[in-house]
Order: C-alpha cells, then sequence, then structure tokens
C-alpha cells in the first residue's frame, strides 16, 4: 500500500472535517466560551455598565461569601425549592406515565393533555396562577372556603410562598412525563410476563423490572429537573418580586436585580459563577451516587 | 460578458436608490430627533399627540417615538437605557428614571442645559424643584410635578355619616380624628364594624381606606411624623428613628389593629382601588396624584378630593419622571427645543387637564388665568386646588441622589416594609434590623 496516498487522504479527511465543524465550533466560541469568559472577566470588576470599571479581584466573591445575608438569603431559598420540587415533580410525572403507559385508550389525546402546559410560556402560567393563589378571589381558596376550610394566604406568606411555587411547578411536568412514557414503552413486556409468570405482583414488576430499567432514565430527569430548579427566576419575578419579605428571592432573580436594577454587574457575574459551581458540583454528586442506583443493560451486576 | 451585465445592474439600483434619496429629502434639511418616554397607553397617545403638534410647529424637524411601556419601579426602562448606553445607542432626549439620574450626569451621559436655560430665562419660570442640577450645571428637569392625594367616595362617607373631610392641606383632619371615621366607614358582612364583639375581618364590605405602599409613597406619612429615610446627607438612615417607625407603624396599624385597611401586595387578590372606590367597597383611596387619569374618566361616580390627614405637620411630595437631552444628540438645538415644547403646559394642555401631570412652570400656580387653564374642567373635583395645588408649597421631592437607591430600597427597605404589612414584624423590629443591615452593607455611601 501507498503510505503517500494514505498521508493525503487522511489530510483531506482532516480538512473536511474541520470544515464540518467550523460551524459549530463558532457558534460555541461565539455563543458560549467568549460570553462566559467575559462574565468571568467582568465578575472581578466593580462596574455598573455606565461609569469606567474598577478592577476588585476576587473582592465579589468574598463579600458574598462573607458579608452578604442577601445572598444566603437567595441561596437558602433556591435549595429549598430545589430539594423539594425536583422529587415531588419525578414521582408525579412517573404516576403520570405509568398511568398513561396503561394500554388506555386515546393514549395521544392524553399525552397531549399532560403535555400542553409545558407549551405554555411561563409568564402566561405564572399570571394564571396568581389568580388561581389570589386569597381573596382566587378558585383555589373559593374551594377551600367551600369545604368549611379557612383560606389560606399562598403567595403572600413568607411560610408558603416557596411550597405554593412547587405546587406550580408540578403544572408543567409534561417534558418528563413524555420522557418517562418513552422510558417505560421501552421496557420488554417478556420481562414483566416473565414476573407475572414466577407468581409476582404488580409491584414486584415495578421494583425489580420497572424501576431498575428506568433507572438511567430517572437519572437523565433528575438531572435536568434539579439543573432547571436552580435557575428559578420567571415565577418569583412575575409573581412575587422575590418578597414577601425575600422569601422567594431565587438566586437567579438576585442575578437579574443586581445586573438591571441595582447596577452592580460584577457582583451579579460573580454570583452566576457561584450558581454554576453550585450546579455542577450537586451534579457531580448525583452522577457518582448514580452508578450505585442505575441499570444500563448489558451491565454486569 | 456576464460580468458587465451585473455591474449594470448594480449601477442602475444603485442609481435609483440615490434619486429616491434626493426626491424624499426634497432638498431640505431635515432633522430626526428620538424621543424615548414610558408610560400607560393613555399617557402614550398624548405624547404622541403633544410630539406631532411639535412637527407640526417645526416642519424641519421629524420626531421619532419610542415607547417603552414601563414597570412601576422602572426597572425594564432603566434596563434598558443602561444597554443603550453600553452600546452607545441612546435616543436624542426623554424620560429618564430619576434614581439614575445621578449617576448618569456623574458620567457625562447629558447634555448640559445650564446655558440654554439662562439663555431663554427658563429658570425664573418654573417651580424651584423643577431643574435637576449636580456640581452647578443643569443636567435635566423634572417632567411635572406630582404628589400625594386623597381621593373619596363621597356617598360611601354618606351613607356612614362621615362629615365632609376638609381640603384645606394646613387644616386637615389630625391622624386619630381620620382613623375613627376609618372604623366608621369599615364594615362587614353583617353590618358590624371593627372594635364591634363579633367583626369578621375576613369579609368586609366597605374598606375606610388604602394606601398606595410603595417608595415614593411612604415619604409624606414618614415626614408629616417628622421622619423619615436619609439623613440630608445621605450618609446614614433614619428609618429606625422613633418618629420614622411611629408613622410606619400607624399605616401598618390600620391593617392589623384598626382593620380598616386591606394588604393589597402579593396576591391578596381584591379588585384595584381604584375599581373599589368607584365600586363603594372602599371610602378613602391615598395614591398618586395621576390616578386621577384613570379616576377622571370613569362615568356615574362622583369623585372627591381630601386634605392628607396630619400627624405633626403637613407634608407633601414631589415626585416624577425626569426629562433629559442625552449628550450623544447630534441636533442640541432642536432637542432642546422639543425639551422646552414638552415642557410648556400651554402646548401639551391635554397631559395637565387630563388629570395627569400638574405643571412644571410656575405661573400655572399662581397665575389665575392659567390656574382655570388646567384645573377648570370636569376631571378635577372641587377643592383639588386647596387640598392638592397649594399643597405643592411645602412639597419635599424624593432624595433621588442618594447613592445606591434602588439597591437600598430593593434589598433592605423593601423586604422590611413588606414584613411589617404582612404582620410578620412590628416597624421597630423590622426597621431596626434593616437599619442596622443597611448601615454594614457599605451601601450609605452619600449623595452624588
Amino acid at each position: 500500500m501507498n503510505t503517500k496516498a494514505v498521508g493525503l487522504r487522511k489530510r483531506k479527511e482532516t480538512v473536511w472535517g474541520w470544515i464540518l465543524i467550523a460551524p459549530l465550533a463558532a457558534g460555541l466560541t461565539l455563543w458560549v466560551i467568549f460570553p462566559m469568559g467575559l462574565s468571568f472577566v467582568t465578575s472581578l470588576l466593580k462596574w455598573d455598565m455606565i461609569s469606567q470599571p474598577e478592577f476588585v479581584g476576587l473582592g465579589n466573591y468574598i463579600s458574598l461569601i462573607t458579608e452578604s445575608d442577601l445572598f444566603r438569603t437567595c441561596v437558602k431559598v433556591t435549595l429549598y425549592y430545589t430539594v423539594v420540587s425536583v422529587p415531588i415533580q419525578l414521582i408525579l410525572a412517573l404516576a403520570a406515565a405509568m398511568l398513561l403507559n396503561a394500554n388506555v385508550r386515546w393514549l395521544g389525546v392524553f399525552r397531549t393533555i399532560f403535555y400542553l402546559p409545558s407549551l405554555i410560556p411561563l409568564v402566561v402560567t405564572s399570571i394564571m396562577w396568581l389568580w388561581l393563589y389570589n386569597t381573596q378571589y382566587g378558585l383555589i381558596n373559593a374551594m377551600l372556603v367551600g369545604m368549611g376550610l379557612d383560606r389560606v394566604q399562598w403567595i403572600s406568606s413568607t411560610a408558603m410562598v416557596v411550597p405554593s411555587l412547587v405546587i406550580m411547578s408540578t403544572w408543567s411536568i409534561g417534558n418528563l412525563v413524555v420522557i418517562f412514557l418513552a422510558g417505560l414503552q421501552g421496557i420488554p413486556k417478556t420481562l414483566i410476563e416473565a414476573v407475572s409468570i414466577d407468581g409476582g405482583n404488580a409491584w414486584h414488576s415495578f421494583r425489580h423490572v420497572v424501576l431498575p430499567l428506568l433507572s438511567p432514565v430517572i437519572l437523565y430527569n433528575l438531572i435536568v429537573g434539579m439543573i432547571k430548579a436552580l435557575q428559578l427566576f420567571t415565577e418569583p419575578y412575575i409573581m412575587t418580586a422575590g418578597g414577601p419579605a425575600n422569601a422567594s428571592l431565587s438566586i437567579v432573580l438576585n442575578i437579574y436585580n443586581h445586573a438591571f436594577r441595582y447596577g452592580k454587574m460584577g457582583a451579579a457575574n460573580a454570583m452566576a459563577w457561584m450558581l454554576f459551581i453550585m450546579t455542577m458540583v450537586l451534579s457531580l454528586i448525583v452522577f457518582r451516587s448514580s452508578a450505585r442506583w442505575t441499570f444500563y443493560e448489558g451491565d454486569k451486576r | 460578458m456576464k460580468r458587465s451585465r451585473t455591474i449594470a445592474v448594480v449601477a442602475v439600483l444603485l442609481m435609483g436608490t440615490t434619486f429616491a434619496t434626493f426626491a424624499s429629502g426634497a432638498g431640505e434639511d431635515t432633522t430626526t430627533l428620538t424621543y424615548v418616554y414610558w408610560g400607560s397607553t393613555a399617557e402614550d397617545a398624548a405624547i404622541r399627540a403633544a410630539l406631532q403638534a411639535f412637527e407640526e410647529a417645526n416642519p424641519t424637524i421629524t420626531v421619532e417615538p419610542m415607547y417603552l411601556p414601563g414597570d412601576l419601579d422602572g426597572s425594564t426602562y432603566n434596563a434598558r437605557m443602561t444597554t443603550m448606553a453600553a452600546s452607545g445607542t441612546l435616543p436624542d432626549l426623554g424620560y429618564f428614571r430619576p434614581e439614575e439620574f445621578g449617576n448618569y450626569a456623574t458620567n457625562g451621559y447629558f447634555m448640559d442645559l445650564s446655558d440654554l436655560v439662562e439663555r431663554d430665562g427658563m429658570d425664573e419660570a418654573y417651580l424651584d424643584q423643577t431643574w435637576l442640577s449636580l456640581n452647578g450645571s443643569i443636567y435635566g428637569a423634572y417632567t411635572a410635578a406630582e404628589c400625594q392625594v386623597m381621593w373619596y367616595n363621597p356617598e360611601v362617607l354618606e351613607a356612614a355619616g362621615v362629615p365632609t373631610p376638609p381640603t384645606d392641606y394646613r387644616n386637615a383632619w389630625s391622624w386619630d380624628e381620620f382613623v375613627g371615621y376609618l372604623r366608621q366607614i369599615t364594615v362587614d358582612e353583617n353590618d358590624n364594624h371593627p372594635g364591634d364583639p363579633g367583626f369578621d375581618a375576613n369579609n368586609i364590605q366597605t374598606y375606610g381606606v388604602v394606601y398606595d405602599l410603595w417608595t415614593a409613597m411612604y415619604y409624606p406619612t414618614l415626614w408629616s411624623n417628622g421622619g423619615g429615610v436619609f439623613t440630608d446627607d445621605g450618609t446614614d438612615t433614619i428609618i429606625d428613628s422613633p418618629e420614622s417607625i411611629e408613622a410606619i407603624q400607624m399605616l401598618a396599624d390600620l391593617i392589623h389593629e384598626d382593620q380598616v385597611m386591606p394588604y393589597m401586595g402579593g396576591g391578596s387578590g381584591l379588585p384595584s382601588p381604584t375599581a373599589m372606590l368607584q365600586n363603594g367597597q372602599l371610602g378613602f383611596y391615598v395614591t398618586g396624584q395621576w390616578t386621577l387619569l384613570e379616576l377622571g374618566q370613569m362615568q356615574g361616580f362622583d369623585l372627591g378630593v381630601a386634605a392628607l390627614p396630619i400627624i405633626k405637620e403637613p407634608a407633601q411630595l414631589y415626585v416624577s419622571g425626569l426629562n433629559v437631552v442625552f449628550d450623544a444628540t447630534e441636533h442640541p438645538e432642536e432637542a432642546w427645543a422639543l425639551q422646552k415644547w414638552m415642557m410648556d403646559p400651554s402646548r401639551t394642555l391635554d397631559l395637565y387637564t387630563s388629570g395627569l401631570w400638574m405643571p412644571t412652570k410656575e405661573s400655572y400656580y399662581t397665575d389665575e388665568e392659567d390656574l382655570a387653564r388646567w384645573l377648570d374642567n370636569p376631571v378635577h373635583p372641587d377643592g383639588y386646588r386647596e387640598a392638592v395645588v397649594d399643597s405643592m408649597q411645602v412639597a419635599r421631592t424624593e432624595p433621588i441622589m442618594v447613592r445606591n437607591y434602588n439597591q437600598i430600597w430593593g434589598d433592605y427597605l423593601n423586604p422590611a416594609m413588606e414584613s411589617i404589612w404582612i404582620g410578620r414584624s412590628t416597624a421597630e423590629e423590622a426597621l431596626t434590623a434593616a437599619a442596622d443591615a443597611l448601615r454594614e452593607s457599605g451601601l450609605l455611601e452619600g449623595l452624588y
């Protein structure tokens, strides 16, 4: 074989390779790597976009960690929301998916109905829930009063505001449901039949067949749901403006306030980086632990 | 062959556009100004009409309206300004958020108007508070004079046996008198008043009062009790002074102690206070005077205006958006002409007769003829002049030159106020804690 010809072909392939990934590489550089770099540089500055920036090194990070009660508050609020909302969403989505998977008639119709709320812009959803949560005239309280119960101050009390947002978050679990449903439909019927032949009941087939085979899907939904929850913004921005008394001030809302309301670009970017690190650490923890509870077909156990 | 044909086509196209440009220019020098502003749709319509009138009077100038529908605290408007300033695409002139004035003026984003104001003899003709200067130069003006007012529904008062409230701002009701009448008005489904046995605070039919509870609207009550928010040099807060705490507690007591006022924030779900006032669900509404634009158009209801109750001394607030000419404008003279036009009540009379604004021009407060021009109409209720217009004599401006104004309110004072209104803490607890945190935050950096 002529090595020279192979070399030439290889080089040609390399060139084509570069050409083909060029759009993606350019896009990634321009819209991901460059803004991230810029954001990091900005996080080292004291800058309001109006006056001359002033270099403060890690000052923004240090003052956030050591001095800012508000930053602590928003981290607590965000973690609280994430820890409560993500498991609830996963459980409800899995339940809905299993109901849909139970060979119902008009599966397509129901699937669409469950998915529809996810298609509605979050701003619209937020305004709709604002009406539902209305203390005086909201539908939810009207139902409670009708049942002889007391009115609940949903988003206007510090204790209930985050739980209210959690309840609201379960409304748009359509994405999770569809992914779970796809996972469920990929489970071989033969395995479930095998369980019933062996005398197992529905719980056995769920616990020993469905759950293990679905675990990669659960992992995916868990990670995606967690990242989404950590970036909570639209609901508190529209519905509560972080209130009452900062009880629903999420990290991203705090970032927005600092960047666009208070002209504190440096602090805002520092917070964004700390959120990024937090998200990464949490995702890593989940990934590491996942080896123990996820099961891939073909794995040895 | 092919190439020369392409060139020919391009040449023809180019010539075509050149001719078109000439034709539209008609050999005349026209200047285009961009005027930026926020506001309700009604304000938008009024501004557009005023700009159009300016164009008709100045055929060589075209004005491009740039309408940014705003939010109450102006954060989206501010964000838009910041991005335009950072990218060098600011318009020629227009509205500006007052709290950001100092920062932009310091950094040279506004045109220095001092010489033009002096040349055209504008400083004497306007109210003292109107012109905004920094380091001896004028960089902008308040668009209008706006303040706090107390509307009422006469039918509700009459039904409750409450006498017609005074309109003289110096001889208004005392706070105790006021609260007494509010208790008289407030009534639940079973005709019980606050304090009666069996009064059901969850099913109130008619409320005594609604106070608008946001930043600027706190000042008159604080000032009337001798309190305030900042020291004069802006390096310390006095929101935790006994007078300030007492004043805020008085407002909180209206909600929790006297039970004559609903808390309207965060999904309380009541209809807007203007609607409640019109429906007879509300006796008094203490709010910004600009709500007259909406209330004045409501049919079948007779609006009353009363002087603000006095705690220790009469107080009034001068608040408004600003009007500035941006330094980046290429047409300073034309922009100044438009700015003057917008400040002249005789050119934009609709904005005043409709109830949206009060003039900044002095003669519209002192000259009977000018007063009649904007007050003598069905929109402005009887007593408006004594209760509102005359009260501007004691008006103080919002302390907008305090550095970090938005963050101080947004991160510290507003959350404290909210926890007071929802009854989670007393004024003393919340305001003392907020003031301490604020002093530690390093945000009290004085004035611009």
